[in-house]
């Protein structure tokens, strides 16, 4: 049984059709890298995985564990094992990080049939998953993202996904805008946290983080469409050659 | 007896309810000075949205002041002071270095009362003055600091067409401190009564007083004045969360009157049905190198109605006056309404002043990002909001106000759709 079945998406955002037709099979244990031209609906795939009421779904499915995930509420999704980390990760002022964390915690555990962790427990967890993301910002004390450089709030996504131990985590273009520093710290962060039982979906612009994170998988994203599937190799073709020759594959086949 | 809509026939009645006491000339002057005046209208410019004359052409009675004991437990554990409806519990606290006294015990205090001349400014407190029977009377001596906060349990159960006048008068030396909390409370009171208190406070040099006031009066009116005068490096505190009312109006009004003193106004609000909460805000800058600083927050669904009105006058002589302002609002309804209006009038030229206003939307991209990390639709929006009120709940110094407040606004806000 497959962990995500996702069959024929269709999916727009206002008036424009994005994902047009989409699929892809991910199980446990498998990372699959989704990369693509801008414009070709890789963001749009992740928001409508998370639950993004912004995106409205016209046609097609997608199964987590066989269960519907379209029909889910973000929260329920999320509570499901499902995680999103961001490409823009929101500021939000005057939410502290340690509120956020204890409500988030909370409500996952309490789906999964876990315990409260008490406050000992809590800030001991806490470390825990700091130290394994190498996350050095100081969160107590701090508002959500808010006053973060744009590579401290990736490392904050990667550090969420820590704490609440998703089983398909998808990364949208975390590596955007992180020098190589950071961009390592963040792979070393998903590195550790793969396992036989989990799977990542990796959205990203560039083969550079597939050096970090080896991908099982390789897709092109085209058009709302997954174009071309490999392994690693096609992402460094990819590098290689951008993506033109791709398209005109496409054409050739078209006509 | 009714006070009636038309202005001479309330004067007539005025004079007739009038207590004759030692108070009488400034009575007086608080009743001639409505006699010009009237009550006033939605066509006053300052009384524009919020129609206080609806209740006086439904008709008010004089009531004499007490109503039944409310009380249960007091909302922080504090000393306390006990009004039931606009009579006071003689049975004061006992706290180093306070004293309380009443109106009518003759204290050598009572000079002070009108001093501040708001009885020849506003018409409400003009009313008050005219028609209240007691007063309490908290005098606080030089140098005294109690750690303690002081409770003015205002317990209300005004019937139908009651108009009920309170009045305290809080008096400290130099060097003295006080933190008073204000809850106004009530179950059941009619929505055709009327609840007028007044607070004149005179702050002494290096003196500091912070004056929180929690309404939650259910289905009441209450308009409640609070006139203050700041010396040389004294420091006044003011904050206000409004949690039910059906109307409720808060005139304060702060005179800088000595140099590097302080004036702080912070203010929350939650309205919703058809309710109106209305802050209206006087920061009189008179002397140089004072501070000023507004900060008013509220949440509004329904089709409740809010009203931010923030005067700040720097004159002539307040060189190097730092005023700073912000209303912020949230609607979380189409069909609620917020009137917001900063109104500076600054005559000298070497200041700082500022002030700021917004009224929108929950942040729907916030919203998305807590549900995706497992919080509920009506749990992010509760942490959104309880931040929203977070800036103003920090400025309650009294730590065991500041939790009580924050637990009433969230079970407000897992209440609110």
């Amino acid at each position: 049984m497959s962990l995500l079945k996702i069959d024929n998406l269709h999916a727009r955002v206002e008036e424009k059709e994005i994902l047009k037709g989409f699929n892809l099979t991910v199980n446990a244990g498998e990372v699959h890298a989704i990369m693509g031209p801008n414009g070709a609906g890789k963001s749009t795939l992740a928001s409508v995985l998370a639950g993004n009421s912004n995106f409205e779904v016209t046609a097609g499915s997608a199964l987590l564990d066989s269960v519907d995930l379209l029909e889910m509420a973000p929260e329920e999704r999320a509570r499901e094992g499902v995680f999103l980390a961001f490409q823009y990760p929101v500021e939000i002022p005057g939410v502290s990080n340690t509120n956020f964390l204890r409500a988030a915690l909370g409500e996952v555990r309490k789906h999964r049939g876990l315990p409260e962790l008490d406050a000992k427990a809590f800030l001991a967890y806490i470390k825990e998953k700091k130290e394994m993301v190498e996350l050095t910002a100081d969160l107590a004390g701090r508002a959500v993202n808010e006053g973060f450089s744009g590579g401290e709030k990736k490392r904050n996504e990667i550090f969420q996904m820590a704490m609440l131990d998703p089983k398909l985590a998808i990364l949208d273009e975390t590596d955007s805008g992180l020098d190589i520093d950071a961009l390592r710290i963040v792979a070393n962060g998903v590195n550790k946290l793969r396992s036989k039982d989990k799977a990542f979906i990796v959205i990203t612009h560039y083969q550079r983080l597939l050096d970090y994170i080896v991908p099982d998988f390789v897709h092109v994203l085209y058009n709302g469409r997954i174009v071309k599937s490999g392994t690693k190799e096609l992402a460094l073709e990819l590098e290689e050659k951008g993506y033109d020759w791709i398209k005109a594959e496409l054409e050739e086949t078209a006509a | 007896m009714s006070i009636l809509k038309e202005t001479t026939e309330v004067l007539g009645h005025l004079l007739e309810a009038m207590p004759s006491d030692s108070l009488f000339a400034i009575r007086e002057e608080a009743a001639s000075f409505l006699h010009e005046k009237g009550i006033p209208s939605k066509r006053h410019e300052d009384w524009k949205y919020t129609n206080i004359k609806r209740l006086f052409d439904h008709g008010l009675t004089i009531a004499s002041g007490e109503g039944q004991e409310t009380r249960d437990e007091g909302i922080v554990p504090a000393p306390t002071v006990q009004f039931s409806n606009s009579s006071v519990n003689r049975n004061f606290p006992t706290i180093d270095g306070v004293t309380f006294n009443l109106f009518s015990d003759a204290s050598e205090l009572n000079k002070f009362i009108g001093k501040s001349g708001i009885h020849n400014k506003q018409e409400l407190a003009a009313l008050n003055t005219t028609l209240f029977t007691d007063a309490l009377v908290i005098h606080v001596e030089k140098n005294a600091q109690p750690t303690q906060s002081l409770l003015i349990d205002h317990g209300v159960s005004a019937a139908e067409s009651e108009f009920l006048n309170s009045r305290i008068l809080i008096v400290l030396e130099d060097g003295a401190k006080l933190n008073c909390v204000h809850h106004f409370h009530g179950e059941a009171i009619s929505d055709n009564s009327l609840v007028n208190h007044v607070t004149e406070a005179f702050i002494g040099a290096n003196a500091s007083l912070e004056l929180n006031f929690l309404q939650e009066i259910g289905t009441g009116n209450l308009v409640n004045t609070t006139e203050v005068n700041v010396e040389r490096d004294g420091r006044f505190t003011t904050n206000t969360v409004q949690l039910s009312g059906k109307l409720i109006r808060n005139n304060t009004n702060v005179r800088i009157a000595g140099q590097n003193a302080e004036a702080h106004l912070n203010g929350f609000y939650m309205i919703d049905g058809n309710d109106l909460y209305d802050n209206h805000t006087l920061v009189d800058h008179l002397v140089p190198n004072c501070q000023s600083n507004e900060v008013y927050k509220g949440l509004l669904s329904g089709k409740a109605t809010g009203v931010f009105n923030g005067k700040v006058h720097v004159h002539r002589d307040a060189q190097k006056t730092n005023a700073y302002q912000q209303n912020k609002n949230i609607l979380l309804s189409d069909t609620a309404t917020m009137n917001s209006k900063p109104e500076l009038e600054i005559y000298a030229d070497d200041v700082k002043c500022s002030h700021g206003s917004t009224t929108g939307q929950l942040d729907e991209d916030a919203v998305f990002y807590l549900r995706s990390r497992g919080l509920s639709h009506k749990g992010a929006i509760a942490l959104l909001l309880t931040a929203f009120a977070s800036d103003v709940l920090e400025q309650v110094s009294d730590e065991g106000l500041r939790a009580v407040l924050e637990e009433k606004i969230q079970s407000r806000l897992f209440g609110m759709e």
